[in-house]
C-alpha cells in the first residue's frame, strides 16, 4: 500500500529525514517511535504533501502511483489521511459543515453524488456519539475552544467518517487523559481491518496497549535504526531510546 | 497644512461653508481624518464596473420609498447645532452646501421593511424615526459616480428601534456622510455591505445619549481603487453600548482603510464601547490602513479596541486541503468565515439570506 524507499528530506537546506525506508502492506498497522526530533512529524507532514519540506532523494509510492506527484487533497481524496498532532482550529466555519464539505470533496472526486443531507445527519450522528463528541459540539467552531482531548476526537472522527485505506496517527495520544485514550483507541480499532492500514507515531509504549501494532519501528535521526514486533515497544519503554539507538548503531 | 475650521456659534452659517470649503477636502490630504482616503485623486481603474440591480422581491412587507413620501427641508441651520467635539467632516459640510435636503418619517409606513433607493434622489436624506416599533431601512448607494457627498442623517427619538442594512455596490465614486442621532434608550443595528466599488468613502458619525445601544457592522470586500470608513462614535450621556465590528477582504492591487474613534465625553460613565476592525490581504498588491482610537474622559467605562491586518492563514489552508477539500474551495470558505460575523447581524432571515447569496457571487 505505501512503500517509502531511501526518502531523503530537508527543510530550508536542513536535512531532517536522511536515508528513510517503510513499507506498509495492507491491514497492517505499524508503530513508530522515536526521540524528539527525530523526524517522525516530518514524514507524517512529508506524506500528506505540506509545503516547504525539500525531497532530496528517494521515492514514495502509494497504491502503485507516485505519492510525491499528488497535491495534498488528491492524496487526502485517494485515502490517506494525517490525524494531526496540531489540529488548527477554524473560526467562522461549523465543524458539521466542515465535516460534510470534506465527505462530498471526496465523493465528488469518487465521482458519487453529494450525500443526503439526512443521511449525513445519521452518519455524523452515531460516529460522533461512539467518540463521546456532542451534537452541541459539531455546532461550534471547528477546534474554536476545544480542549486537547476534544481536537483529538475530533481528528478521529474526521477519520472514522472519511474512512481511509491509510492513516496517519502523529502523537494522536499527547495531551490525552486515560479515559480519552481509550475512547480515541476504540474509534480507531473500530476502523482497523484487513482493507485499511495504518502508521501510529507515538512516544509512548502506552496507546500501544490499545492499539496493537504488528510491526514497531524506532526511527532516530532521520532513519528507522531497528524494527520489530510489539516487544520492541516493551524493550524501549524499560530501556530508553538511548540505549536502543546505540545498539543500532 | 489647513488645520480643521471649527464652527463657534457667533460665526455666520454662510461664512462657515466658505472656510471649510477652502480647505477643501479634495485638494487637501494631509487633515487626520482623511489622510488614507486620497480624495485628492481621481483614482480611475481600468475595471468596468456592472451595474448592480438590487432585486428584493423575495423580501416581504418591503415599501419603496419615493421622492412624493419626503418633505423638502433647510438643514443649512443643522450645521450651527453641531455639537460632536473635536472632529469635524468635511462631507457634512460639503453635502449640506451643495444639495438640498428633504425629510422621510419612518413611522408613517405600515410595512416594517423601507427600501430607499439612493439613485432616485439626488438630496441630502434626513429620516425620522419616533416611535417603539422595529422597523428596517435599506440603504441602497449603488451605480453612483458622484463626487458631491452626500448626507444621511438617522434622527432617533426615545425608546426608537431601527435597523439599517446599507448596500454599496458597483461605485465609481461614492462619498457618503451618515449620521445617527440616539436620543435615550434608542437602538440601532447598522450594517453596511461594500463591493465592487472604485473609489468610496464612507463616514459614520454617531451620538449617543443614555442607556443606548449601537451596533455598527461594516463588511468590505472584491473592490478596486481606494475604499475608505472613517467612524466616530460619542457617547454623550452614561450607561450606553455601542459595538463597531469592519471585516476587509482586500485584493486587486486595491487600497481599504479603516479609521474609527470612540469618544467618550466626562458625563457618560458605564460606558461599554468595542471596536474591532479587521483586514486580510490575498495579494502583494494590496493595502489595508486600520486606525483604531479611543478618546476617553470619564473614569467608569469599558472600551475596547483590537485591529488586525493579516493574509490568509496557509496552515489553514493545508488543513483543509488534508481533508480533501480543494485549494479554490478552501479560499471561499475561509473568506467566508472571515467575514460571516458582519451578516450574521442581520436580524431579518430574507435580508440575511439576500445578503449571504451578494457575498456567495463574490468569493
Amino acid at each position: 500500500m505505501l512503500k517509502i524507499d531511501n526518502l531523503h528530506v530537508s527543510i530550508e537546506g536542513k536535512q531532517i529525514i536522511k536515508g528513510l525506508n517503510l513499507t506498509i502492506n495492507k491491514g497492517e498497522v505499524h508503530a513508530l517511535m522515536g526521540p524528539n526530533g527525530s523526524g517522525k512529524s516530518t514524514l507524517s507532514y512529508v506524506l500528506s504533501g505540506k509545503e516547504g519540506y525539500e525531497i532530496d532523494k528517494g521515492a514514495i509510492e502509494y497504491n502503485g502511483k507516485n505519492l510525491l506527484d499528488l497535491d495534498v487533497d488528491e492524496r487526502a481524496n485517494s485515502g490517506l489521511f494525517l490525524a494531526f498532532q496540531y489540529p488548527m482550529e477554524i473560526p467562522g466555519v461549523q465543524t458539521s459543515f466542515f465535516l460534510k464539505t470534506a465527505i462530498n470533496s471526496k465523493r465528488k472526486f469518487l465521482g458519487l453524488p453529494e450525500v443526503d443531507a439526512l443521511e449525513f445527519a445519521k452518519l455524523i450522528r452515531s460516529q460522533a456519539e461512539d467518540l463521546g463528541i456532542s451534537s452541541e459540539m459539531l455546532k461550534r467552531d471547528l477546534n474554536v475552544n476545544y480542549s486537547g482531548g476534544e481536537k483529538k476526537k475530533q481528528e478521529i472522527l474526521q477519520m472514522s467518517i472519511l474512512k481511509p485505506d491509510m492513516a496517519i496517527l502523529d502523537e494522536t495520544d499527547s495531551g490525552l487523559d486515560i479515559d480519552a485514550l481509550r475512547i480515541v483507541s476504540e474509534g480507531v480499532n473500530k476502523l482497523r481491518s484487513e482493507q485499511n492500514s495504518f502508521l501510529v507515531i507515538t512516544h509512548y509504549q502506552r496507546l500501544l496497549n490499545y492499539i496493537k501494532p504488528d510491526y514497531v519501528h524506532i526511527i532516530a535521526d532521520g532513519r528507522i535504526v531497528k524494527s520489530g514486533d510489539f516487544t520492541l515497544a516493551l524493550e524501549l519503554e524499560e530501556k530508553g531510546y538511548e540505549d536502543i539507538s546505540k545498539i543500532a548503531s | 497644512m489647513n488645520t480643521a475650521v471649527k464652527l463657534d456659534s457667533s460665526m455666520d452659517i454662510s461664512n462657515y461653508s466658505e472656510k471649510v470649503l477652502l480647505n477643501n477636502p479634495f485638494e487637501n490630504f494631509k487633515l487626520e481624518n482623511y489622510k488614507y482616503a486620497q480624495l485628492h485623486k481621481n483614482i480611475s481603474s481600468d475595471v468596468s464596473l456592472e451595474h448592480y440591480e438590487i432585486d428584493l422581491s423575495s423580501i416581504s412587507s418591503i415599501k419603496n420609498l419615493e421622492l412624493s413620501d419626503a418633505l423638502d427641508i433647510d438643514l443649512h441651520s443643522y450645521l450651527n447645532k453641531w455639537n460632536y467635539k473635536n472632529t469635524d467632516s468635511y462631507f457634512r459640510v460639503n453635502s449640506i452646501s451643495e444639495r438640498s435636503s428633504i425629510k422621510i418619517d419612518l413611522d408613517l409606513f405600515e410595512e416594517e421593511i423601507l427600501h430607499l433607493d439612493l439613485s432616485l434622489f439626488k438630496e441630502n436624506i434626513q429620516i425620522n424615526k419616533v416611535n417603539e416599533l422595529q422597523k428596517t431601512i435599506i440603504i441602497n448607494s449603488s451605480n453612483f459616480s458622484d463626487h458631491i457627498p452626500r448626507s444621511i442623517i438617522l434622527n432617533l427619538s426615545k425608546n426608537a428601534n431601527l435597523n439599517v442594512i446599507h448596500y454599496s455596490i458597483s461605485n465609481s465614486k461614492s462619498f457618503l456622510y451618515f449620521e445617527i442621532n440616539q436620543q435615550n434608550n434608542s437602538n440601532v443595528k447598522f450594517i453596511t455591505f461594500q463591493s465592487d466599488n472604485i473609489h468610496t468613502r464612507n463616514e459614520f458619525f454617531s451620538s449617543l445619549e443614555e442607556n443606548c445601544s449601537l451596533d455598527l457592522y461594516g463588511l468590505n470586500i472584491h473592490n478596486h481603487g481606494v475604499n475608505d470608513n472613517y467612524s466616530f462614535i460619542q457617547h454623550m450621556k452614561p450607561s450606553s453600548q455601542s459595538r463597531e465590528v469592519f471585516k476587509s477582504i482586500v485584493n486587486n492591487g486595491a487600497v481599504t482603510n479603516f479609521q474609527g474613534k470612540i469618544y467618550v465625553d466626562p458625563v457618560a460613565q458605564k460606558t461599554d464601547g468595542y471596536q474591532m476592525s479587521r483586514s486580510l490581504i490575498l495579494d502583494n498588491d494590496s493595502k489595508a490602513n486600520n486606525k483604531p482610537e479611543l478618546e476617553i474622559y470619564a473614569d467608569d467605562v469599558k472600551c475596547s479596541h483590537g485591529s488586525t491586518v493579516s493574509k490568509l492563514n496557509q496552515d489553514q489552508v493545508y488543513y483543509f486541503k488534508s481533508r480533501g477539500i480543494n485549494e479554490d474551495q478552501a479560499l471561499k470558505i475561509l473568506q467566508k468565515a472571515f467575514l460571516v460575523e458582519t451578516l450574521e447581524a442581520i436580524e431579518n432571515s430574507q435580508i440575511k439570506e439576500y445578503s449571504y447569496n451578494l457575498l456567495e457571487m463574490r468569493l
